[in-house]
Parts: structure tokens; C-alpha cells; sequence
């Protein structure tokens, strides 16, 4: 194969990605994920010239990305689709479409990703729609009847039966990457850690990645350590969260409320380490901002040792209950091949049986010397993905508890220069929802050229889609929760 | 006595015009207690209907004069039925032989309307509502009358307010019947006033609710008289509950009235507690539940009346 392979947060000079031609371009994609491999991004290398493509595919099996590039003719922007045959490639091209003006011939499903209705050549996008007698349709959205975010869902419904959903997103599009690009390096950080307001860790610390890489700084490991327990903190508070929704979307209410206190004391803990309860401003470039000093630990460790006998206890009662199994269990099923054909990440992969966490396959900062544990679900319903979230918070209590009294003396932050000119990096990260990419270009001068970020949402918002074929409308919301995915983090 | 009949009725109607929303205000204050909140005060669904009364009616452009017909009707077929309860064993405003059937039709008449006006306005979230709300009529109306009915079965009394007269729990064959009897209706009850397990009243997930999507499009006073029917519509059926165990010593003494307090704030309790620890069932098993409530009642008519 033509291609450039790096590790993850690893920089790279953008010359060594070989360029090539068309057909061996797309040749070599094909050949990788016929391999396994992973599809994880697909852009313009140039923000203002858009016809040189650059791929990105990642191979969990060597920890590594394979990077190539083609120069399209300019006006002939055009190639032959993968997602024919790969279905995890229709997202990226539409986006590619959607954003650069290529073409993707023979797409089998060309539908705007960001913008409502109208598709790139601009003429009007039309929802997928059954005709007939006893069909009906259901639209909902983008405003709900909760104060949740934006989306728009239609399903295509038989009675209380649903043959179809078509999610349409879009409404939070704040143009983060464009932000990112034109914004001073201070602010890059505060961009991402609003890239999607539930995992501030996870975007604050794959943009950290980037840049630290860029810039050749070294994080002392004193800082790695606190990041990676700031990032199972936010873990543990985001499935708190959702274990919550789930019950609450039941109408379990005692498990409901008491999730929810927990989850308070969970992101209390990250209040105590950072100032702010979602952990904005803990991450610096080069390290944190903030010591784990005695008091913060007495804290954190309190507050740790409630949660994990709580939530024991609430689990046991939340998944001993006969009316919240029959609601969780044969719900919501996502095949396990259409969540690999899809290249689904993270948590919704992992209840599918299928074995990825980007902390193993692609281990990055304290994670290369305290490992965690990997778990998976092999059903793909509701119940797998709510029993793989408890079961997510005991390992993340495990290594909070123990690297809580052990973490390493020295710095807390390394001195952080300008980036390398001409350079580039890939950065993943496991967020909480699963593998959060962010890719950074540089020009000759330092300056950024480019910047893509992947939420682990921009994929598994399919997921839903698969879940509730052939399911009731009334349990809509239920898988919808199960999943927890971002509208913003897809919007970006 | 007929003038004094004519003032216990009025007045037991004003006890449920007045005391509806304070009883949902309760239920909800001991749920959120239950889960370790603090919880709105009791006195909560009193503002939102005053709120809701001051706001201005906004009408969806598809509606049609049902939808301005439909909370009039809901709320004069509420406070006809109330009339027709036996609060504390007083005497009903109105009460004559066969009012039984007129106490479920009334009440039906009013889901008609209600149905009616979820479809008028045309959007697919009502109609869905409308849907299983009709559905689940069907289910509803045996229970009704595999309970009450049974009673009047076999008392040969037709009127609601002679049926719980007649009630009487001297001996334990009879006492086991109107227990049972008792169990089914509180189905009947948390079912007709879309409670959990079949509906929850707090949701914000429009497509799981049943009840509450139907008046998804519906404001201000068109909303009030909606909200306001349903806290009547509660009380009814919690009075009608309770009304299984006047025996047990409620009556129009300061004792009796007392006891009759207490067996209503024992009802809400219990109401609380099974919507704080059970979770809604699927909707397609919904049937199931209540088609089980209906198999109570017929054999508990069956065994009483062979066993006789």
C-alpha cells in the first residue's frame, strides 16, 4: 500500500504522505477495509484549495493510521462511491460533498448531512417516504416537548409499527473546525471544549493531542495521569446521566432520581479538581492547569466511595425490576454486522459484541502504562448498552481508585511552542460516547490549514436508525436515550 | 330531607371541584419525596391552573369548532359524573336507578370529544394519541363493569350511590368479593386517569404518551378545562375507590369524615408509591394489563356467585 502510517498523536511532515493517482487512491482504501480497517476520514487537504484529497484509515490491529493523498483535475471533482460496497464511507462522502463540492458517483444514498433540505447541487432533498393506504408519517422535531437539543426525526410509521427513521441534523452547526482555524492558539482549547457540551474532556483532550504533537511538547506525566482521571470522571458522570435518562424514559422513577444524584457528585468531583463542574479550563497545551492536591483528593475519594456502593445498589434494583427488563431487553436491537458495516465506535459498537475502545487500540497518553479493561455486550438492545454503561463506570471507578493516591510527582505542565510548519497529526481519543478524532494541518508557516474533527456521534446516529426498524414508535425515546448521542458533536 | 339531600349533593360536588387538584398536588408531592427530592408544594396544580386560566387560547389554523366544543364538554361531563358520587356516603346531587350506565357513558362521551379533537387539529402526534387512547377503551370499559357492575349484579341495585350503600362487609365471602372487586378498580382508576404503569403524567417523550399527546396542541383556557377535567376525573375514581370500604367506618360524622380523609390520603400514598417504583409497560403489553384486571373481575364474579 501507498500510504503513510503514523501513530496516534504522532506529527508528521505532510510531504511524506505519498500523493497518487485516482484509481490507486481509491484502490488502496478498498484494499484496507476489505483488511478491517476503518474509515476514519476523508477531506480537503487545503481548506481554500480543495482538490487534493487526503484519507485517513485506521487499523486497530497495528495501533496505526495509514494516510494517502490524490490530486483531483481541477473542475473534475468527482469519484466513483465506496458506500456501495463499504457503507461506512456514505456519511463522509456526503459530508465531502456537502462541504467541497465533490461528487460522489453512483452514491447510494445522497442526502444533506448539516444543511435541512437542500442537497449539494442545490435542489430540494426529499425524505425517504412509503406511500400507501395504512402507512403513516411522523415528524418530529427539530423542537422537542423536552428541553433537549435540536433534531429532526421522520419516521415512516404502520400503526405503532416503524418501518423507517430518517434523522435530518444540523441545527447546532456553529462551524467549530472553520473556528478553530481562524481563532488565536488561546482559544482553541475553550473551542473545543464546546465542541459538544457533554464530553469536554474528550474534545479538550484529542485537540490537546494535536496541538502538543504539533508543537513537539512533552506532558509530563504527573499532567497525563490527571487528565485520564479527569476524563473517567466525566465517563462516569455522563453514563450516570444516561443510566438515568433510561430509568426516567421508563418512568422508574426512584432509579431515575437517584442516578441523578449521583451524577452530581460525580461532576462535583471535577468541580473540585478544575473550578468547573464539566471540566473546562483543566486542560492547558502541555499539561493541566490544575494540582491534585490533598484536599481535592479527600473530595474526589469521598465522593468516589459513595458512588460506587450507591450505585451497586441502585444497579442491582434498576436491573432486578421484571418491568424495566421487559422494557430493556429485545429492544432496540442493532445487528452486530450493521454496527461493523457501519463502522459504529465506542459504547454502541461495544454492545454490539464488537471489541474497540480507542484507549486499547490506539492507547494514548496515561493509558499506554494504566491500561483499562475492555467489555463488551453481545446483544445490541437497550439492555446491553444500559448493562455495559454500569458496568464501564466499575472499571473507570477502579482506575480512578487506583491511581488516585499514587499519581506521579513532577510537573504539571511543560512549556508548549509554536507548531511545526507543513506538518500534521491525528489525534483519537475515547470520549465517553466513543473515538473522538481530531486531525490538524499546518502550513509553512505554523499556521493551522486544516482541521477536522469526528465525534463518535457523526457515525452512530445510523445506529439509532438500524435500533428502531421493525420497533414500536413508543419505544423511540427509550432507544434514542440508550444511545445518548450529541447533536452538536455532529453539527459541530 | 329531600332539601337536605339536594345540600349534602352540592356540597359533596364542591368537595371534589375544590379538593381535585390539591389530591393530584399530594400524589405528586409524596412521589417526589419518595425519590429524595423536595418536590412542588401540594398547592402547585392550583397555580397552573390559575395560570393557565389568565393565558391567552391559541388554536391551532386546521382546528375546527371541535376543538372549541371539546374542553366544554370534557369539563360539564366531569362535573356530571362528580355529581353522581357517593362522597363519604352522603347523598349524590343526582341519583336514579340506572345511573351507573350514565356515570361510564358520560365519561366515555368526553373521551369521544377529547379523541375527536386530538384528530381535528390533524397533526400525527394527536392522532397517534387518539389512537391508542381508543384502543385502550376498549379494554377499559369491561373492568368498569366487571366491577361496579358486578356489584349491581348481584345487589340488583343500579344506582351508583345504592351499589356502595349496599356494601356491607359482614361476611368474609362478600368482604373477599369487594376486595378483589377493589383491586381491579384501582387498574380501572390509574388506566382512566393515565397514570403509571399504563401512562406517565410527567413525561416529555411525545411519542410514548398517550393521554397527554392528545393536548399537545391545546393552550391557555382550552388547556385549563383539559388539566382541571383531569383532576376531577382522578378524584372521581379515587372517591370510587375508597368508597369500597365505607363500611370500614366513613360516614357524615366527624369520625366518619376523618376516617374518609384518611382513606383518601391512603390512596395517594399507594398511588405514589407504585408511580416512584414501577416503570411503564411496553404499550403493546398494555393490554395484556388490562384484559388481566377484566379476568379478575369475571372471575370473581364467577366464583361468588357459584359459591353462594
Amino acid at each position: 500500500m501507498n500510504t503513510l502510517q503514523v501513530s496516534n498523536g504522532q506529527a508528521y511532515l505532510l510531504k511524506d504522505i505519498p500523493v497518487v493517482k485516482k484509481d490507486i487512491f481509491f484502490g488502496d482504501i478498498i484494499a484496507g477495509l476489505n483488511k478491517g480497517m476503518k474509515i476514519s476520514a476523508l477531506f480537503p487537504a487545503d481548506r481554500r484549495d480543495k482538490s487534493a484529497l487526503i484519507c485517513v484509515l485506521a487499523d486497530p490491529a497495528s495501533s496505526s493510521f495509514r494516510l494517502s493523498k490524490c490530486v483531483f483535475e481541477r473542475g473534475k471533482l468527482s469519484f466513483e462511491s465506496l458506500a456501495n460496497a463499504f457503507p461506512q464511507a456514505a456519511g463522509l462522502e456526503n459530508e465531502l460533498a456537502e462541504d467541497s463540492g465533490y461528487v460522489p458517483l453512483n452514491h447510494p444514498w445522497p442526502r444533506p448531512v448539516r444543511k435541512q433540505d437542500i442537497m449539494p447541487d442545490g435542489s430540494t432533498y426529499n425524505f425517504y417516504k412509503l406511500l400507501g393506504d395504512e402507512v403513516h408519517e411522523v415528524a418530529v422535531g427539530p423542537i422537542h416537548a423536552g428541553v433537549i437539543e435540536p433534531g429532526h426525526f421522520r419516521f415512516q410509521c404502520h400503526g405503532e409499527y416503524i418501518f423507517n427513521l430518517e434523522i435530518s441534523l444540523g441545527y447546532q452547526k456553529r462551524g467549530v473546525e472553520e473556528l478553530m482555524i481562524s481563532s488565536g492558539p488561546g482559544r482553541r482549547i475553550v473551542l473545543a471544549e464546546s465542541a459538544a457540551g457533554d464530553t469536554v474532556m474528550g474534545h479538550a483532550l484529542a485537540n490537546a493531542g494535536v496541538v502538543e504533537a504539533l508543537s513537539g511538547a512533552n506532558v509530563p506525566l504527573r499532567a497525563q495521569v490527571i487528565r485520564a482521571m479527569a476524563e473517567e470522571l466525566e465517563r462516569i458522570a455522563m453514563h450516570l446521566s444516561g443510566l438515568g435518562g433510561v430509568a426516567n424514559d421508563i418512568g422508574f422513577a426512584i432509579a431515575a432520581s437517584s442516578y441523578g444524584r449521583l451524577r452530581t457528585l460525580m461532576i462535583n468531583s471535577l468541580g473540585a479538581l478544575s473550578g468547573s463542574r464539566f471540566g473546562r479550563g483543566l486542560t492547558a497545551y502541555g499539561g493541566v492547569n490544575f494540582d491534585f492536591d490533598r484536599d481535592v483528593i479527600n473530595i474526589i475519594l469521598a465522593n468516589l466511595e459513595t458512588v460506587s456502593r450507591d450505585v451497586a445498589a441502585i444497579n442491582k434494583c434498576l436491573f432486578s425490576s421484571g418491568g424495566s427488563m421487559q422494557r430493556f431487553e429485545k429492544t432496540g436491537i442493532v445487528p452486530k454486522h450493521a454496527a461493523r458495516d457501519l463502522a459504529f465506535s465506542g459504547l454502541t459498537a461495544r454492545a454490539c459484541g464488537i471489541e474497540t475502545d480507542t484507549r486499547i487500540d490506539f492507547p494514548y497518553g496515561a493509558y499506554k502504562y494504566y491500561p483499562v479493561s475492555l467489555m463488551t455486550m453481545p446483544e445490541g438492545d437497550v439492555f446491553a448498552r444500559t448493562k455495559l454503561r454500569t458496568l464501564e463506570i466499575e472499571e473507570s471507578l477502579r482506575f480512578l481508585f487506583e491511581q488516585i493516591e499514587t499519581v506521579p510527582g513532577g510537573e504539571l505542565k511543560s512549556k508548549c511552542g509554536p507548531m511545526a510548519g507543513s506538518s500534521g497529526v491525528v489525534s483519537v481519543v475515547e470520549g465517553w460516547r466513543g473515538e473522538i478524532l481530531h486531525i490538524a494541518l499546518t502550513d509553512e508557516k505554523g499556521e493551522l490549514s486544516q482541521y477536522k474533527i469526528k465525534d463518535p456521534s457523526f457515525n452512530n446516529w445510523y445506529a439509532l436508525s438500524m435500533a428502531v426498524r421493525n420497533a414500536a414508535i413508543s419505544d423511540f425515546p427509550l432507544c434514542n436515550k440508550s444511545f445518548d448521542l450529541s447533536y452538536a458533536g455532529h453539527d459541530l | 330531607m329531600a332539601l337536605m339531600n339536594i345540600f349534602e349533593g352540592l356540597a359533596s360536588l364542591f368537595f371534589v371541584l375544590l379538593f381535585a387538584p390539591l389530591f393530584a398536588g399530594l400524589v405528586n408531592k409524596q412521589k417526589a419525596m419518595m425519590t429524595g427530592r423536595v418536590g412542588a408544594p401540594v398547592w402547585q396544580p392550583y397555580y397552573d391552573l390559575f395560570k393557565l386560566f389568565r393565558k391567552e387560547t391559541i388554536r391551532a389554523k386546521s382546528a375546527s369548532f371541535i376543538s372549541g366544543l371539546s374542553p366544554a364538554i370534557n369539563f360539564a361531563a366531569v362535573i356530571i359524573a362528580a355529581s353522581m358520587l357517593p362522597v363519604c356516603n352522603a347523598h349524590p346531587l343526582i341519583s336514579f336507578k340506572g345511573d351507573i350506565i350514565l356515570f361510564a357513558y358520560i365519561l366515555g362521551t368526553a373521551r369521544f370529544f377529547q379523541i375527536l379533537a386530538a384528530m381535528d387539529i390533524g397533526s400525527s402526534f394527536e392522532g397517534m394519541g387518539a389512537s391508542r387512547e381508543a384502543s385502550f377503551a376498549i379494554f377499559v370499559e369491561p373492568i368498569f363493569f366487571f366491577t361496579l357492575g358486578s356489584i349491581a349484579f348481584i345487589t340488583g341495585f343500579t344506582s351508583i350511590s345504592d351499589i356502595y350503600r349496599s356494601i356491607a362487609m359482614d361476611r368474609m365471602s362478600y368482604t373477599v368479593f369487594i376486595v378483589v372487586c377493589s383491586i381491579s378498580f384501582f387498574i380501572l382508576a390509574v388506566t382512566e386517569c393515565s397514570r403509571m404503569p399504563v401512562d406517565d403524567p410527567n413525561t416529555h417523550l411525545e411519542l410514548t404518551m398517550i393521554h397527554e399527546v392528545m393536548i399537545l396542541d391545546n393552550s391557555g383556557q382550552d388547556l385549563f378545562f383539559y388539566q382541571y377535567s383531569g383532576n376531577i376525573k382522578l378524584l372521581i375514581y379515587i372517591v370510587l375507590e375508597t368508597a369500597f370500604y365505607y363500611p370500614l367506618g366513613a360516614g357524615l360524622t366527624a369520625v366518619g369524615v376523618t376516617i374518609f380523609a384518611l382513606n383518601i390520603l391512603f390512596v395517594s400514598f399507594v398511588l405514589a408509591g407504585v408511580e416512584t417504583v414501577t416503570s411503564r409497560f411496553k404499550l403493546k403489553d398494555m393490554p395484556h394489563y388490562l384484559l388481566f384486571a377484566a379476568a379478575i373481575g369475571i372471575l370473581n364474579l364467577l366464583i361468588f356467585t357459584f359459591n353462594k
